[in-house]
């Protein structure tokens, strides 16, 4: 099996000899050492390691000025930062950077391998893991209770989320998945669509006035069926791992910008003829 | 609502907040409401469930948002509410319903909490409840944050 390279920027020898005893048995390989940060940009440019491994003080400099340097050069480079203190304004600004993930000293070797192993795992790879499996139990289930709860058809689109934010005008569901992955889901629609939807719910004639508690609580509660459902077919499908849901919150307005930080998010949109009902499931990335 | 369900959720407030900076933090009133709430601006919901299920809104205005996002970055200016600021309230969102959380299994109630979700307007309602939920107000230094928890 071929190894996977590590490069080690640590300035401190006791760290490195560490490192090398906890990886020595494992599929990674100690490619090179770096002790400050000059030395890890050029041996970064020089070796193409697979993974990094930062620490966060280095003599001439710190570790996220570092690893900043280290992704001008490759934009996808994986680094896992490690630092005495797991600080939230060092993890925010080191995430700023680009970087995937964190550990704080001293290092648990489980904890070492595994987070390693969970950034080496290729990001292709990985969303075409949540597509196949988590994302497609989604639209399965949005279509088919579409039609069963308002004698919908609908034609269906889904692609990946490349903004890191979600606009809405109207109304938007978001309802938490708790387990392995965690993430949300969020059923949004415009309020022209919202209403036309809720008068078939509720069985309402189209002159009818309808309340905007109703239209929302309509929404609010297909949104609750449709995400429970392809929930509970995930977790048919992978017995291992449960995941939970969330109850709903609403909201509701115009120009309402929903902001996705950190996570791999996917847009399905159902066009019928009443309207788009789209749909935005987000997975957390491993941190 | 049960009102032992609310204290976790202030001794999370006041245990976090200390650690990223702020030291003038006061609670203000408890209110139980019962209709949407007006989002102030940036409004953060964090569910969760398990053996309870519900949810968490942490609800201030972008001014506010900004100034706890410079506080946690240890000063630093925030101008606008960027990527960098929305990325401070949502982590910060995180650690306090996680360090809730952490004081509802003491309680003996075991949680698991999502993934937070920013939301960021001028003029939208929230609603987390079908029926009542609770509002905390806390002040932070002269800035106002309203916590809003409904269980099921």
């Amino acid at each position: 099996m071929e190894k996977i390279r590590v490069l080690v920027v640590d300035d401190s020898k006791v760290s490195r000899i560490m490192m090398a005893s906890v990886l020595s048995r494992t599929t990674f390989q100690i490619c090179d050492y770096a002790k400050n940060s000059m030395e890890a940009v050029e041996k970064y440019r020089s070796l193409n390691p697979d993974v990094v491994t930062m620490d966060m003080n280095l003599p001439d400099g710190d570790g996220i000025e570092c690893s900043r340097k280290i992704l001008e050069i490759n934009p996808n480079a994986k680094i896992v930062m490690i630092s005495a203190m797991k600080d939230a304004s060092l993890m925010m600004r080191g995430r700023n950077v680009g970087i995937n993930s964190f550990l704080q000293k001293p290092i648990n070797a489980n904890e070492l391998i595994d987070t390693l192993q969970m950034v080496c795992q290729s990001t292709e790879n990985s969303i075409d893991v949540l597509r196949e499996s988590y994302v497609k139990p989604f639209i399965k289930v949005l279509q088919k209770n579409l039609f069963s709860l308002a004698g919908l058809h609908s034609k269906v689109d889904l692609e990946l989320d490349k903004d890191d934010f979600l606009d809405v005008n109207g109304i938007a569901v978001i309802i938490g998945l708790t387990g392995v992955p965690m993430g949300r889901a969020i059923l949004h629609m415009d309020t022209q669509t919202m209403n036309r939807y809720s008068k078939i719910m509720l069985g309402m004639g189209e002159e009818e006035d309808l309340s905007e508690e109703e239209a929302s609580d309509s929404v609010e509660e297909s949104a609750n069926i449709i995400v429970g459902r392809s929930v509970s077919m995930i977790n048919d499908i992978c017995k291992d791992k449960e995941m939970r849901i969330t109850p709903p919150g609403t909201i509701c307005g115009h120009r309402i910008r929903i902001v996705n930080p950190k996570l791999t998010s996917f847009n399905i949109t159902a066009s019928t003829r009443l309207g788009d009902f789209k749909m935005n499931i987000g997975f957390a990335e491993g941190e | 609502m049960d009102a032992k369900f609310v204290n976790p959720f202030i001794d999370a407030f006041m245990t976090v907040m200390p650690q990223i900076g702020f030291q003038d933090i006061t609670r203000k009133k408890v209110s139980v409401k019962d209709k949407s709430a007006q989002s102030l601006g940036v409004t953060v919901l964090v569910g969760f469930t398990k053996q309870i299920r519900g949810n968490v809104a942490y609800n201030m205005s972008e001014e506010t948002a900004k100034y706890i996002a410079s506080t946690m970055m240890m000063g630093m200016p925030v101008d606008e509410f960027n990527d960098m600021a929305q990325s401070a309230i949502s982590e910060l969102s995180n650690m306090l319903t996680a360090n809730a959380a952490t004081n509802l299994a003491t309680l003996g109630y075991d949680v698991d909490i999502s993934t937070p979700s920013l939301s960021v307007g001028h003029n939208f309602v929230v609603k987390i409840s079908s029926e009542q939920y609770l509002a905390i107000d806390m002040d932070l230094s002269g800035h106002r944050i309203e916590i809003n928890i409904s269980l099921q």
